[in-house]
């Protein structure tokens, strides 16, 4: 049943030795370079593969840094909106993080989020507090640079925001609150 | 044999759409990490999922499984083969997981990388070249199925699970691993099945082995200088 056409040392070490050979090529060339920055023949440079592994060397910590109120606009005439609490979060490249506010039910949490251009894919969303089950009400899911409005918590729990980024760079997100919660942060 | 190949294919619809369902259950997408982390009590569906997903996208199981039944053609003996490596990587995943043995997965990765080598090389006659006789296949496939097992078992030790109804979970886990295994099967054997009607195939078994076993010195070369670079 076994059906190899001439079988012979010869042919097998032949086999081998192709296979150890093409194996060291393609390690050497791509696997390398791609995964961890190793480029002994510096063709994976030139082929733009060693920017893969780097990407993931110089990882960019996500991170949260709160402002102080942002200045005011110059011109006074339309109404500053007063937003008490202000982050920026840096989203890593290819990464997820989510950030959360403690929200009652009924109380109110007013948003408004821009990222510094790339649009992520987003998941507004809520889960009841002290629920085991992995449940979670979506309340809005999308891909935008920017987004905006009120929540009114349906139950009280955690709600809030999982952000991913599809780029091969970190976006840095300026999330502005206002309203009745506790910030619980990045999860 | 049109029939059961009709067959094969409603079936692989059947398993998809059951896919979907288990996806759009938890909602957010490609989070798995995460979600394993944050649960608490068993979730049956989505570890099921999880172990489906990662035995269809994990090519190491995948190019071994090749390499097993690349000279099977009669059902009864795949059968044989695919139960024996079931078997194997079942018990330690399970064991490993329980027992919470630690392995690092560097290396374990490296062991299922030779398996691939072993079975190409295999596949080529060396062992009967070399040595007169090959090693009994049975129990080859059982203990790289072993192997296997321990390589699940890091996949999941590093998500830190939570104790509770582990058991549940890690079952779920297991036969999401298997479901993936049939339906990676199903597609090999409806693709080999296809080629293997035509010459072209035992002509270009030697170097599909070939080929073979280079994957796995990739691969074996790949989790070697991870594990050195960890060091």
């Amino acid at each position: 049943m076994n059906t190899l056409p001439k079988a012979s040392i010869k042919s097998l070490i032949i086999s081998c030795l192709v296979s150890i050979a093409l194996a060291i090529v393609i390690l050497l060339i791509a696997v390398l370079p791609a995964e961890f920055n190793i480029d002994p023949t510096g063709l994976g440079k030139k082929l733009g593969l060693t920017v893969l592994a780097q990407t993931d060397t110089e990882t960019v910590k996500a991170a949260v840094i709160s402002c102080p109120e942002a200045a005011k606009p110059a011109d006074g005439e339309t109404e500053p909106v007063e937003w008490p609490d202000s982050v920026m979060i840096t989203v890593p490249a290819r990464k997820g993080l989510e950030y959360k506010f403690h929200v009652n039910k009924g109380d109110k949490l007013e948003f408004i989020w821009k990222t510094d251009g790339s649009s992520l894919y987003f998941d507004f969303h809520g889960e009841p507090q002290g629920n085991t089950t992995g449940y979670f009400k979506s309340f809005k899911e999308s891909t935008q640079s920017e987004s905006s409005g009120t929540l009114i918590a349906p139950f009280t729990g955690s709600h809030g925001w999982y952000w991913e980024n599809k780029t091969n760079h970190a976006v840095i997100i300026n999330l502005k609150t206002r309203g009745q919660y506790k910030i619980k942060g990045l999860m | 044999m049109h029939l059961t190949y009709k067959k094969t294919f409603y079936f692989i619809g059947l398993l998809l759409l059951l896919f979907n369902v288990s996806c759009f259950a938890h909602g957010v997408d490609s989070n798995t990490e995460q979600f394993l982390t944050t649960t608490q009590g068993s979730a049956i569906l989505p570890f099921l999922y999880i172990g489906a997903k990662h035995m269809v996208t994990g090519y190491d199981h995948l190019l071994f499984l090749i390499g097993v039944i690349f000279f099977l053609f009669r059902i009864r003996d795949i059968l044989i083969y695919v139960s024996l490596f079931t078997l194997g990587h079942s018990f330690t995943l399970l064991l490993g997981v329980l027992a919470q043995i630690n392995m690092n997965a560097y290396l374990i990765d490296a062991v299922i990388a030779f398996s691939i080598i072993y079975k190409g090389f295999d596949n080529l006659h060396g062992f009967k070249l070399l040595l007169g006789k090959e090693p009994n296949t049975k129990i080859a496939v059982l203990v790289f199925g072993l192997f296997h097992g321990f390589g699940l078992a890091t996949k999941l030790q590093d998500f830190d699970l939570p104790q509770e109804n582990l058991l549940t979970n890690m079952i779920a886990f297991n036969v999401g691993v298997e479901i993936g295994q049939c339906i990676a099967l199903l597609f090999i054997l409806t693709l080999l099945g296809f080629w293997r009607r035509h010459n072209s195939y035992f002509a270009f078994a030697k170097t599909s082995n070939t080929l073979l076993m280079t994957g796995g010195f990739v691969l074996l070369g790949y989790q070697l200088t991870g594990y050195f670079t960890s060091l």
